[in-house]
């Protein structure tokens, strides 16, 4: 038994909905989902869940997991509920009750204390480099490290915890029992959808959003192994400078077409976008962008001279490294991914038992 | 006898002539007697067959005219029309019916389908041959019509009929008028108030000098029948003198010991013995109830306007037409029926809208401030188990908008709907909308498993089996619970049994048919409107406000009727008052009279319809039935075999 509970829907308003509340359970959303199925039913579940202020249902839930937004839901809402942006706000929602810190729901629901954050994060970098004397060598060197520090503290420090989290509320909290031997084959399903994004196929016409948004994520993870371990910016490699350059032109490229997208509106799913959205791709724009830049100047020579590209690469990527990714929507890589492999597990487990 | 007799055989395009062979019939037909022409036709209802229908009657002076196609309640007023059309009474035409009686029903066997027909055919003719010519029943009307029930129905209704020049007689058990609509503070989907809209009729009532209005006044007889109706009046006095000075009647009103609670409010608050329900009302004079009042005297002190001696008045009126419009009394929840009379904070719609109009600043109740309602819909509507079977209809649409009023007035509230499915039909979706969009939650369950109300340590928590919400049980503590009550007939009928009037299943005023004659009632010349016939919402109310009003203008206008002259005639002679007839009549057009030498039957003729069921009971067979009479019925059984 619960208690309805109608604060939840205003709070959720600052994570993005728009009139979810209009929702007079016609089921019209849920029926034309391509990639909602008998067992897994959604979007109304959720927007009922919503109502009512049913949290404890939602975190156990992976379903906001399980749509991948293609907007039909939206489109057929013959109350314009907006049942599509619903389950994109409660991802946001989601990734703000795994972040043990917290903070991701204060970022998610002030825009204010987000832009402070990234400002001070901004005028830390530029004083470090000013404390350096504006060196280059100690600046870049310090940049390569940091870089290496970061990936390896945020995952270790937030990442994990939020995960395990997650897998608190929606497999030990529900009393799933799933052996080891399980968690071990369903970890093939963890790897195929990071690295594939396929259940986004199983929207209607997502063929060309999917290719886009798979290439972007191995152009990504390739730019910062190639940034990290194989020291782009100081390699005289040719085979690794090229790949640089490929990686990072692939970044902007497809970041710039999805930044359009959602300045233009023409897809349900550009239509809605918060600031976190915003943050996300514009910052993964200018990552890709300024690093491209800073090898083309070090190439061209110029770098000495104009020093300050550096430095505006590095404050894009500390603000990246210490605010998107661990508080922001970078987060949704692992959620997703996690979530399929968590569901699996439910799955698997359910026939054993 | 008639000699002169044209028989049309129709075709009916192959419905008939595929499987009855109609040439033959028409050859068996010719040679009966009294027939002077026939004619086969393949539609005898097209117009070119009915123009040559008259050119007929007319060139050969037919006195007679029998058309065999198909039933008689298809076309029988076609053809009756023609022959009027060609100037020969309309009654010398009978109708024979071979489609649905040879050709549909014996397709299997034609030659004996045939046979049949012939044998219809000459039956008719047989009919056609002793028919005489008839003229309807003329009977005087007044032209003056009681609207009985002054709610927005009747003065609509009263405020037509004026319009269109009759008398108008309308009377209000009230004291005050305006009936429910003035209850009700904002109507939803117009931006009107229900007081304001009912002194909007008012205006237009007291402008009027045929209608003639009677606060206080209760039928308390009625005699007669459509056109001649006497109605008997008892007129309470308001004990209060017209032109009163109206300041010093409000500092009697002030000063008066007696409170009892307000029915005007639905009993949430108290009013005096000397009232008057909100300012402005009307009529614009209070009144005192004379059943609570303890005759203290102190408001005769103030004022000297209050005359304890005014008596009680009987009038008598006399009208052509009655207008039923006397409205319906909300559903009244049984003891503990969610939780009613358990708990204080349990009350229904109505009086939660009187709470809401009358509250400002803060909504509270018992002293109680409130932020959390829960409505319980379908409370006295469709019902499984209990009397009312029917869907109020207006309560969904009343609710949703109480709840959108309320939280416009009281931004802070919750509003919580526990619904068996939302039913806000037409334009009144968008208000479901709105609410919906305002937070409301709305949860559902079937009528097997409806919501429950539970005081639990003080509280009251309103639990349900969501079934929007996989049946997941679901509760609110609330601080007030709103029983969404429905209409229900009137509980005090006696106006109802006065005139006799019927009730259909859910026990309201019932039309004669629904859709085709939806305010007639079976007593000629009464006509009902508003929600005594059902429930019905303020516009619905009007509406059959204003087709009632036509209709029973319809009975009035002409200052006299036509009625049907197929009825029973009582031959006096034979008539030996045995009181059977009498007893079967279903419309009491049967009275005993006593000429001083014997009791004997006698109809009235306005009230009967011809429909026959007192001729068999007759001992003495004194009764006979125009245009029916035991020779023409013996002629076309003999036609038959």
């Amino acid at each position: 038994m619960s208690r309805i509970n109608t604060k939840f829907g205003t709070d959720l308003k600052k994570f993005g909905t728009v009139d979810f509340q209009a929702c007079y359970n016609c089921g019209n959303c849920t029926a034309v989902c391509s990639l909602s199925t008998e067992e897994h039913s959604f979007p109304r579940e959720m927007v009922r869940y919503s109502a009512l202020g049913m949290q404890d249902e939602i975190k156990a839930s992976l379903k906001p997991w399980l749509c991948y937004y293609c907007g039909e839901c939206t489109e057929h809402c013959p109350q314009t509920a907006n049942p599509g942006e619903l389950m994109m706000s409660l991802r946001r929602w989601l990734t703000a009750k795994y972040d043990w810190t917290g903070l991701s729901g204060l970022l998610y629901k002030s825009f204010a204390l987000t832009f402070i954050a990234m400002l001070l994060i901004a005028v830390g970098v530029i004083a470090f480099a000013f404390k350096e004397n504006f060196n280059q060598e100690t600046i870049m060197h310090f940049g390569h490290y940091f870089e290496m520090f970061a990936v390896g503290a945020v995952f270790a420090l937030i990442l994990t915890p939020n995960l395990i989290r997650m897998w608190w509320y929606v497999i030990v909290k529900p009393k799933v029992k799933a052996d080891f031997k399980i968690y071990l084959n369903s970890a093939k399903e963890l790897f195929i959808h990071m690295f594939t994004q396929k259940r986004a196929l199983g929207c209607d016409d997502n063929q060309v959003r999917w290719f886009e948004h798979m290439i972007l994520v191995f152009g990504y993870i390739a730019l910062l192994f190639t940034t990290v371990f194989l020291d782009w910016f100081s390699a005289t490699n040719k085979f690794i400078i090229v790949l640089g350059y490929v990686e990072s032109i692939v970044i902007f490229i497809v970041t710039f077409h999805f930044m359009l997208g959602r300045i233009q509106k023409k897809k349900e799913v550009a239509k809605f976008s918060q600031p976190s959205d915003w943050l996300f791709v514009i910052w993964l724009f200018l990552m890709g962008f300024s690093a491209f830049f800073v090898r083309l100047f070090i190439d061209m020579g110029l770098i000495e001279n104009h020093f300050w590209i550096y430095l505006f690469h590095i404050i894009v990527l500390v603000q990246w490294a210490a605010i998107i990714v661990p508080f922001g929507k970078w987060s949704h890589f692992l959620y997703r991914s996690f979530a399929m492999y968590f569901e699996n597990i439910i799955a698997s487990a359910g026939k054993k038992n | 006898m008639k000699t002169k007799i044209g028989v049309y055989i129709c075709h009916c395009g192959g419905n008939i002539s595929d499987y009855v062979d109609v040439e033959k019939v028409k050859q068996a037909i010719e040679k009966e007697e009294g027939v002077s022409l026939s004619k086969t036709t393949i539609f005898a209802c097209a117009d070119s067959n009915q123009k040559e229908m008259v050119e007929d009657i007319k060139n050969n002076n037919l006195e007679g005219v029998v058309v065999a196609s198909c039933s008689p309640k298809l076309h029988q007023i076609t053809f009756r029309a023609v022959t009027e059309r060609a100037g020969l009474n309309k009654y010398n035409y009978v109708h024979a019916n071979i489609r649905e009686q040879a050709s549909w029903a014996h397709s299997d066997k034609k030659t004996e389908a045939t046979e049949k027909a012939i044998q219809i055919v000459k039956a008719a003719v047989a009919k056609a041959r002793l028919a005489t010519s008839l003229n309807p029943i003329k009977i005087e009307s007044k032209k003056s019509v009681a609207v009985i029930g002054a709610g927005v129905a009747g003065l609509k209704s009263a405020l037509e009929l004026a319009n269109m020049g009759v008398n108008v007689h309308l009377i209000e058990r009230d004291f005050f008028i305006g009936g429910r609509v003035a209850q009700w503070d904002n109507l939803c989907t117009s931006n009107d108030k229900g007081k304001d809209i009912i002194s909007r009729l008012y205006k237009e009532i007291s402008s009027k000098k045929n209608i003639q209005l009677y606060t206080g006044a209760e039928v308390i007889s009625y005699s007669g029948s459509i056109g001649d109706f006497h109605l008997k009046l008892k007129i309470q006095p308001r004990f209060i003198h017209n032109n009163s000075n109206t300041e010093k009647l409000q500092k009697a009103i002030d000063a008066c010991p007696v409170e009892v609670p307000d029915a005007f409010n639905f009993n949430i608050t108290k009013r005096k013995a000397i009232y008057k329900n909100f300012p402005g009302e009307f009529p614009e004079l209070p009144v005192i109830d004379i059943v609570s009042c303890t005759k203290c005297g102190v408001c005769e002190k103030i004022c000297d306007q209050i005359d304890f001696s005014q008596k009680e008045e009987i009038i008598d009126i006399n009208i052509g037409s009655v207008l039923m419009a006397t409205g319906f009394d909300p559903y009244m929840p049984a003891e503990a029926e969610f939780g009613y009379q358990q708990s204080d904070n349990v009350i229904t719609l109505p009086q939660f809208q009187r709470l809401i109009a009358n509250s400002n600043n803060k909504l509270s109740y018992l002293n109680k401030e409130i932020k959390n309602i829960a409505f319980i819909y379908c409370v006295g509507s469709r019902q499984v188990e209990g009397e009312n079977k029917y869907c109020s209809r207006y309560c969904c649409t009343t609710t949703i908008h109480a709840a959108i009023e309320a939280k416009k007035k009281f931004p802070e509230i919750n509003n919580f709907h526990f619904t068996r499915g939302i039913r806000t039909y037409g334009k009144q979706e968008i208000l479901y909308r709105e609410s919906l969009l305002n937070g409301d939650v709305y949860l559902q369950s079937y009528e097997d498993d409806p919501a429950q109300v539970l005081i639990e340590n003080g509280k009251t928590i309103v639990r349900i089996n969501d079934i929007l919400t996989k049946k997941k049980e679901v509760d609110i503590d609330a601080d007030l619970v709103v029983l969404v009550t429905g209409m229900t007939p009137r509980e005090d009928n006696s106006i109802g049994s006065l005139f006799k009037l019927p009730k259909g299943r859910d026990k309201f005023f019932n039309e004669i048919h629904m859709k085709l004659r939806p305010v007639e009632t079976v007593i000629d010349g009464i006509t009902i409107a508003g929600a005594c016939q059902g429930p019905k919402n303020v516009m619905e109310s009007i509406n059959s406000g204003l087709s009632a009003a036509v209709k029973s203008y319809s009975y009035v206008s002409k200052g006299e009727l036509e009625l049907e002259p197929i009825i029973a005639v009582i031959n006096k002679d034979a008539c030996i008052w045995c009181g059977k007839c009498a007893a079967v009549c279903p419309f009491g057009a049967i009275k005993m009279e006593n000429d001083g030498k014997k009791d004997f039957a006698i109809m009235n003729n306005s009230v009967c319809k011809g429909c026959g069921m007192c001729l068999p009971v007759c001992p003495t067979d004194a009764i006979e039935l125009i245009a029916y009479s035991n020779k023409e019925i013996e002629s076309m059984i003999d036609a038959l075999l």
